[in-house]
C-alpha cells in the first residue's frame, strides 16, 4: 500500500454494481447481528489455508449477495477502494461517488507552467500546448528556462542570443545549436527554425542525406508535371553525391509536412468531390457525418443501393481517384535510400554511443524520425485541465472549480467528507508492555506480532450537522489467509452534530486541549471495556477495536512447515494471494442514519418520517482500516 | 525512535505557539519569521542567514553597505510543520552578474518530510512535500500540492494546486482529490500534528 499506517480506505457502493436500494438497507440492517451468527460459518482457520480458496469460492456462489462480506484482499476490491477524500456524493442519489461514477467536464485549460488559461478555441487550433515560452526539457522532462548566453556583466539591458537551458540536466538548445534572437515568443522562434532554416549541420544531416534517386516508388509511374521537377531535382542530387550539407533540399519540419500533407489531401477532396455541399472538404474534416455518408457513397454508388445512401446520379461514371502527394512541397518525404545503414552506422560509431542514442521515452514525445539526442527539441509544455464534475446517474453538477488556473476555490464541492463519518485510526499504546512510559509506547505498526492483541482507536468524525448514529460491523476474523480476529467493543454509538462553525472557532482551542489531556489521560490508565465507546467530543467518537494478528502461513509461530500451496490452488492465484500478505487490513461496514431536513422535492421519504420536516437517512458502505504489517515471527 | 532523554523539555514554545525543537540548527533568526504554531523539530536545520545583500558576493564593489532594513529570508506560515533534518535555504540565483538570494516563502498548513531540502521560491498553503524530497531553487509549488517521497522538484519548476508530483526529475503524476486539505482528511492534519508534538 502506498499510505503509511495506518491508514482507512472507503470502498465505493458502485463497486457490487447497481445494488438496488431495499438490498442494501436489508443488509444494513441485518448487519449487526451479523458477528454472532457468522462466527461458526466460513472461514476456515489458516492451517488449512490450501482449501481455503476453494471453499471461500464455493461459499461465495453459495451466499447470498448480501450475506457476503468485503475483502480487501479480492482483486475487484482495488478498484472501489479509495482515501476518503477522494470521494464524492451525490445529494440527490444520496450516495458516495467515486471516479468511476462521475463524468467530467473541461472547465478550462491551463499551462502547469505559467498558469495563464488558454481558450479553448485555441487549444482546437493549435494544439494542447503552451503556446508562451514554457517548455520541457526533452531529455529529462524538466522545464527549461529562457537564459543569455552573453556573458552578463551586469550593466544594462541584457542582449544577445538566447537559449533554452535545463536546470536539472544541463541540457541547453545549443546541444542542438539552437540559438534565440530574442527572449519573448519563444515557441514561434523555434518553429520558424525547425521548420523553414535549414537545420543547424549535425543533428539533421541525415534527413538533408534524403536522395530523390530512390524514388522507385509505385506512384512514380503514375506521375505528371510534378514529375518535371523531382527528375530535374534528382539529376542535381545525383550530381552531388555528398547530400550530408545540401542546402538545396530543405527538410521539412515534422509539423510543416502534415500541415503541407493536410493542405494536400483537402485539396485533393476538393478536387475529386462530386457533390459542392461535400462534408469531407469542410473544415470539420474527416471526423464530421457529413464524411461518412460521403464515404458510404463511394462504396455504394456503383451498387444499385447508392441512391439510398445519396450517391451520385451518374452512378457508371468513374469517380475521380485522388492521387498521392508526389513532391516536398505537397508533403511528400522520401525515406533516405540507406538510411537505415545510415542511422545504424551512426549508431555505430563511437562519437554517439550509448548517450548519444534517444530512448524510447524520450522519442515517444518527439517526432517521429528523431532517433538520436541531437534530434530532440524542446517540447512545448502540455497543457492541464480544471474540470467539472458530474454524477453520471442524475447528471448533477458534485464539483465544479472556479475557471481560474490560479484558485483553488470551487463554486461547487460535494465531498463526501461532509457527508460521512471521516475515520481516522490510531492504536492505543498496550496496557501490559508499558516499558516506555515517557514516551507513547505505541506498538510498531510495521511489524505487529502474530497473536498478540493490540487495541486499536478508531475515530469518527461527523461533519454534518445533524447528529449520526453509526453501527460497525466487522467480519470476526478478517478475509485471507492470515485470520486475525477483530472486535468493535462498541460497535453502536452516536456521533454529536457539527454544529456552527463559531462555536467551534470560540471555544476551539479550550475544547480541544481539554480533550486531549482527557484522551490522553485515558491513552495512559484506561482500559478498554466492550460496550463502551472510548471518548466522545463534539462532533466525534472514538470506539476501541481489539485486534489479534494472525500469524502468517509458513511462520514460526504457526508452528508448521510453510508449504501451503503444494495443492490444487493456481499457481497465479497464489501469487496474488501472497503479495502482501501480511498487511492487516479490517475490513469494516458501517452503517449510519440520521436525521435530516426533509427537502420538498424528496419522494421516498413515507416511511421514515419522523417529526413534521424531518426524515431518516441512512447510509451504509464498506470502509477498509489499514492497521499495519505482520511480522513474520513471534 | 526514541529520543533521547533530557532534562528540560525538547521543544521551545513562543508567544505565538511555535514549537522549535533545541536541537534545530536555526541560523540568522532576525531573517525568520514564523507564524506561530509553526513546528520544527530536531536536526532541521533553517538558513536564514542566507538572505540577499548580505551574502551577495560582490567582488566589484565590496564597500556597498547591505540595505539597512533587515530583509526576511524565511517566512513560514501558521500550522507549518518542519520534520526531522529538513532543510529550508532561501533561493538564490545569478541576476545580472550577481548572485543574490530570495526570500522563501511557506504558506499555512505546510508540511516538510524529513530529510527534505527545500529551496523553492514559494510552498503555497497545504502543500505537502515528502521525505526526502528536494525541490530545487526559484521553484514554485502552489496551494494542496503533494510532493512524494523522493522527489526532485528541478529549479524553477512550478507545480500547480492540486497536483501530485513525484520522480527524479520530478513530473506531475496526478491530482488529490476534492477532498484533500478538509480538517482532519490527509491534507489538513496540521493541526492535529501540531497537537501532539512536544507532549508527553
Amino acid at each position: 500500500m502506498s499510505r503509511p499506517f495506518p491508514y482507512t480506505f472507503i470502498s465505493c457502493p458502485c463497486a457490487d454494481t447497481p445494488v438496488p436500494d431495499p438490498a442494501r438497507k436489508r443488509r444494513s440492517r441485518e448487519s449487526p447481528q451479523k458477528q454472532s451468527p457468522q462466527k461458526p460459518a466460513p472461514r476456515p482457520s489458516t492451517s488449512e489455508g490450501e482449501k481455503k480458496g476453494t471453499t471461500a469460492n464455493e461459499q461465495r456462489d453459495e451466499d447470498d449477495e448480501d450475506e457476503q462480506t468485503f475483502d480487501p484482499r479480492s482483486p475487484r476490491s482495488d478498484f472501489s477502494l479509495y482515501p476518503p477524500e477522494q470521494l464524492l456524493y451525490c445529494e440527490e442519489c444520496h450516495q458516495i461517488k467515486c471516479s468511476r461514477c462521475i463524468t467530467e467536464e473541461i472547465v478550462s485549460w491551463y499551462c502547469p507552467s505559467c498558469l495563464f488559461e488558454t481558450p479553448s478555441s485555441m487549444v482546437r487550433g493549435d494544439g494542447n500546448r503552451c503556446g508562451r515560452n514554457c517548455f520541457n526539457c526533452p531529455v529529462c522532462t524538466a522545464p527549461l528556462a529562457v537564459s543569455t548566453i552573453e556573458n552578463a556583466t551586469g550593466n544594462g539591458t541584457q542582449q544577445g542570443p538566447w537559449v533554452l537551458s535545463c536546470a536539472y540536466c544541463l541540457w541547453t538548445t545549443l546541444d542542438i545549436g539552437i540559438k534565440f534572437d530574442k527572449p519573448t515568443n519563444i515557441r514561434s522562434q523555434l518553429q520558424k527554425m525547425t521548420d523553414a532554416t535549414p537545420p543547424a549541420a549535425f543533428d539533421r544531416s541525415r534527413q538533408a542525406s534524403r536522395t530523390l534517386d530512390s524514388l522507385k516508388h509505385p506512384l512514380s509511374s503514375s506521375a505528371s508535371v510534378e514529375e518535371h521537377g523531382n527528375a530535374r531535382e534528382r539529376e542535381r542530387d545525383i550530381e552531388h553525391p555528398a547530400p550530408k550539407e545540401d542546402p538545396t533540399a530543405p527538410p521539412m519540419g515534422a509539423d510543416a509536412q502534415f500541415a503541407a500533407l493536410k493542405n494536400f489531401y483537402r485539396a485533393q477532396i476538393a478536387e475529386t468531390s462530386n457533390s459542392p455541399n461535400d462534408h469531407l472538404s469542410s473544415d470539420f474534416g474527416f471526423s464530421s457525418p457529413g464524411a461518412l455518408n460521403r464515404l458510404m457513397s463511394l462504396y455504394t454508388s456503383s451498387s444499385r443501393l447508392g441512391g439510398l445512401y445519396g450517391g451520385n446520379k451518374k452512378a457508371k461514371s468513374k469517380p475521380p481517384v485522388m492521387r498521392e502527394a508526389l513532391t516536398a512541397s505537397e508533403g511528400l518525404q522520401i525515406a533516405p535510400k540507406n538510411g537505415e545503414a545510415d542511422i545504424i552506422a551512426r549508431l555505430a560509431s563511437p562519437d554517439c554511443g550509448w548517450e548519444g542514442v534517444a530512448s524510447l521515452d524520450q522519442r515517444k514525445a518527439q517526432a517521429p524520425n528523431a532517433r538520436f539526442v541531437g534530434d530532440l527539441l524542446p517540447l512545448p509544455v502540455l497543457l492541464r485541465t480544471k474540470r467539472a464534475k458530474r454524477c453520471k446517474s442524475c447528471k448533477h453538477i458534485l464539483v465544479k472549480p472556479e475557471t481560474k488556473p490560479q484558485s483553488t476555490r470551487f463554486r461547487i464541492r460535494l465531498i463526501a467528507l461532509s457527508y460521512i463519518p471521516l475515520p481516522t485510526l490510531c492504536p492505543l499504546a498496550f496496557s501490559s508492555s508499558s516499558a516506555l512510559p515517557s514516551m507513547a509506547p505505541t506498538p510498531d505498526l510495521d511489524s505487529l506480532s502474530p497473536l498478540r492483541p493490540i487495541h486499536v482507536l478508531l475515530t469518527l468524525k461527523n461533519h454534518m450537522f445533524d447528529p449520526v448514529r453509526i453501527t460497525l460491523a466487522t467480519p470476526p476474523v478478517t478475509p485471507g489467509r492470515v485470520a486475525t480476529k477483530v472486535t468493535v467493543l462498541s460497535p453502536q454509538f452516536e456521533i454529536g452534530a457539527n454544529s456552527d462553525v463559531w462555536d467551534e472557532a470560540l471555544q476551539g482551542a479550550s475544547a480541544t486541549s481539554s480533550g486531549d489531556s482527557k484522551s490522553a489521560g485515558l491513552g495512559q490508565r484506561g482500559v478498554p471495556e466492550a460496550g463502551k465507546v472510548w471518548d466522545k467530543g463534539r462532533n466525534w467518537t472514538t470506539v476501541v477495536l481489539e485486534v489479534v494478528p494472525g500469524t502468517l502461513p509458513g511462520s514460526s509461530a504457526e508452528g508448521g512447515d510453510g508449504n501451503p500451496e503444494t495443492t490444487d490452488e493456481d499457481v497465479v492465484a497464489v501469487a496474488a494471494s501472497r503479495k502482501d500478505e501480511d498487511v492487516l487490513e479490517i475490513p469494516v461496514f458501517v452503517h449510519m442514519d440520521w436525521d435530516a431536513d426533509a427537502q420538498l422535492d424528496q419522494q421516498n421519504l413515507g416511511k421514515a418520517s419522523k417529526a413534521d420536516d424531518k426524515v431518516t437517512r441512512e447510509l451504509a458502505y464498506w470502509m477498509v482500516l489499514g492497521v499495519g504489517r505482520i511480522q513474520a515471527s513471534l | 525512535m526514541p529520543p533521547p532523554k533530557t532534562s528540560k523539555s525538547e521543544y521551545i514554545e513562543t508567544d505565538t505557539g511555535n514549537k522549535i525543537s533545541r536541537r534545530s540548527q536555526i541560523h540568522g533568526t532576525q531573517h525568520i519569521i514564523l507564524g506561530g504554531k509553526t513546528v520544527i523539530q530536531a536536526e532541521a536545520v533553517i538558513r536564514g542567514d542566507l538572505f540577499r545583500g548580505a551574502s551577495t558576493v560582490d567582488p566589484n564593489n565590496p564597500s556597498t553597505p547591505p540595505p539597512s532594513t533587515p530583509s526576511v529570508a524565511i517566512n513560514v506560515g501558521r500550522y507549518s510543520y518542519i520534520s526531522k533534518s529538513a532543510i529550508l535555504r532561501p533561493p538564490s540565483r545569478l541576476h545580472r552578474g550577481t548572485h543574490s538570494f530570495y526570500p522563501l516563502k511557506i504558506g499555512d498548513h505546510v508540511f516538510v518530510g524529513e530529510g527534505a531540502v527545500i529551496e523553492a521560491a514559494q510552498l503555497g498553503n497545504h502543500v505537502h512535500v515528502g521525505k526526502g524530497a528536494v525541490v530545487g531553487s526559484m521553484a514554485i509549488i502552489k496551494d494542496y500540492a503533494y510532493v512524494l517521497d523522493g522527489a526532485v522538484v528541478p529549479p524553477g519548476m512550478v507545480v500547480p494546486s492540486w497536483c501530485v508530483v513525484g520522480g527524479k526529475p520530478a513530473r506531475i503524476v496526478g491530482e488529490v482529490g476534492e477532498g484533500y486539505g478538509v480538517e482532519g482528511a490527509d491534507g489538513g492534519l496540521a493541526r492535529e500534528r501540531y497537537r501532539v508534538v512536544g507532549r508527553p
